[in-house]
């Protein structure tokens, strides 16, 4: 169990970057963990040049819910839908399976979280959410 | 466990439970017994002498399996009748659990007699199995689901059940005994006093009751009883309903196939005797074979061993609310077996994972009643559940734990 809240997830779960308020209704995307009832609300705020200025989210959900968001919304920040695209499914490969590269910095503290198979799913909680505010921004274009 | 020989309820040992119970030998403190009870001996042996014994598809044939495997399955109908108190065993279906249960009068029945303008009334503490069907039924024939509130004390406001019965559009009124999450019995006597007065049907689901309380249908005063073998000490995949008989005889099949027929032409069908025309399909003998095994198992258990539950419900529920920063659901007295509670600052499922490294198993979640959750003003609680064979040293891990989360997240 301790190794699941190591200092990484803790911290970013305690200080989520990108957490706020995102009132019903004015969300891009809302997703929920059925087996819990958590919810989270993504707003996504882009750049002229089309980058993502800044994912804000409101989140209602676990310590791993709230650190996965946090590191997502400091991840993805500049990123261009098509690359954010690409981010969600190497995310979707890695949580629970292969595990995250060096290269993906804190999203190693998620290596382990295979040990806690019903945990993942609030791992993938924000990606859920902006997976489909992507389609969204895709549909409505 | 001999400390906890002196402590247990009226002389009550629930050490010399323990060894009716294999799994408990992994020591882990099982206090998600609500969700699912754990199985004695008597139950897992009952159901592999049925299959290494007795194996045949009851009531199709005329080999001596055969007759012995109808024999096991229609003695276990019988077991279950006496057990809740039935007229007769026709009276019991047997289905794959409480939800299935639900679903089979929802269907069979309440379907075929609402429409639109009719009222079905669900309370605020029920699981999506018994409020789901209703609500969805109700779409479907454009009649409006009404919700029995709930009071601050966390019981029914029968009152406001009662005043909004006078309109008198009430057609079926669906309870549960026993609340998965605020751990009191309800009214359920005075509920279907007043449902019948109204003219509406009440189908109780008992799933939550059965293993803790003295059940008998008549005394309910209900027209339908629900519940599921696991939640009892009996094995997953296997419930039963109760129905009153002329109500029984006027539902319809809602699984249509082998065995649940009278003749079959072919554009027609006309249906079996009540209650096989419900049981299409090769039933769950092993299942209910073990069913009347638990139903053994639990008559066996000691009037003193539902005392030493309700104590350990109650002093968890007083030790927990003692905690600074936890907060206990449901009525203060009354508790059956179980405690939920909410921890201030800490998510449910990362408290329930804390316990969990600790080898306590408790419930996270919105434990299948969200329209109760969202009345609570919360997403989700924690809960503990108990069993005859819990101790009361599993309730001071389970603090201790609380306090561990407490630490680690605030």
């Amino acid at each position: 169990m301790t190794q699941l809240y190591q200092a990484t997830l803790l911290a970013h779960a305690k200080n989520p970057h990108g957490a706020g308020v995102v009132p019903r209704g004015t969300e891009d995307a809302e997703a929920f963990n059925s087996a819990c009832g958590d919810e989270i609300r993504v707003k996504l705020a882009w750049t002229p040049e089309g980058g993502l200025a800044r994912l804000t989210y409101e989140l209602h959900g676990c310590a791993v819910s709230a650190a996965s968001a946090s590191l997502a919304a400091q991840r993805l920040e500049g990123k261009t839908p098509t690359e954010i695209a690409t981010m969600a499914a190497a995310f979707d490969a890695r949580i629970g399976r292969a595990g995250f590269e060096d290269d993906w910095g804190d999203f190693r503290a998620f290596n382990g979280i295979e040990r806690y198979p019903a945990r993942i799913h609030c791992a993938q909680l924000v990606w859920r959410a902006v997976r489909q505010a992507l389609e969204k921004k895709r549909t409505e274009k | 466990m001999s400390a906890e020989t002196a402590s247990g309820a009226g002389g009550f040992d629930p050490g010399s439970m323990r060894r009716h119970f294999a799994i408990l030998a992994r020591e882990i403190a099982w206090l998600d017994n609500a969700a699912t009870t754990q199985r004695p001996e008597s139950v897992l042996k009952a159901m592999d002498q049925f299959y290494r014994l007795h194996n045949a598809n009851p009531r199709r044939s005329v080999h001596r399996l055969g007759t012995e495997a109808t024999t096991a399955y229609e003695g276990a109908r019988a077991t279950v009748a006496g057990f809740i108190g039935a007229g007769a065993p026709e009276e019991i279906a047997f289905t794959s659990g409480a939800t299935a249960s639900i679903n089979l009068v929802v269907y069979g029945l309440a379907r075929w007699e609402l429409g639109p303008g009719d009222e079905v009334w669900v309370t605020a503490l029920e699981h999506h199995s018994n409020w789901v069907p209703w609500q969805q039924a109700a779409r479907a024939v454009g009649a409006t689901l009404k919700v029995v509130p709930l009071q601050p004390d966390g019981r029914l406001d029968l009152a406001a059940f009662r005043k909004g019965l006078a309109t008198h559009r009430a057609k079926w009124v669906a309870v549960a005994w026993v609340s998965n999450v605020l751990g009191a019995a309800n009214d359920v006597p005075a509920i279907c006093a007043a449902a019948h007065e109204a003219g509406a049907r009440v189908l109780v689901d008992g799933a939550q009751g059965v293993a803790h309380l003295p059940t008998n249908v008549a005394a309910l005063g209900c027209d339908f009883f629900a519940f599921s073998g696991h939640k009892a000490y009996g094995p997953m995949g296997i419930g039963a309903l109760w129905g009153r008989r002329e109500l029984l005889e006027q539902m319809e099949p809602m699984i249509y196939g082998g065995e649940m027929i009278a003749r079959v032409d072919d554009a027609t069908s006309t249906w079996a005797e009540v209650p096989h025309r419900f049981e299409g399909g090769t039933p769950n003998a092993a299942g209910a074979v073990g069913l009347a095994a638990a139903i053994e198992w639990l008559r066996a258990l000691p009037a003193a061993a539902h005392a030493h539950v309700a104590a350990l419900a109650r002093e968890a529920a007083e030790e927990l609310a003692a905690l600074k920063g936890v907060r206990v659901w449901g009525p203060a007295d009354g508790r059956v077996s179980l405690v939920s509670f909410s921890v201030e600052g800490v998510h449910a499922h990362d408290v329930a994972q804390v316990l969990d490294g600790r080898g306590v198993a408790v419930r996270a979640g919105h434990m299948c009643a969200q329209p109760l959750m969202r009345r609570l003003g919360i997403e989700s609680a924690v809960r503990a559940s108990f069993a005859p064979y819990n101790v009361r040293d599993e309730i001071r891990r389970l603090k201790d734990g609380v306090r561990a989360a407490q630490e680690l997240f605030t």
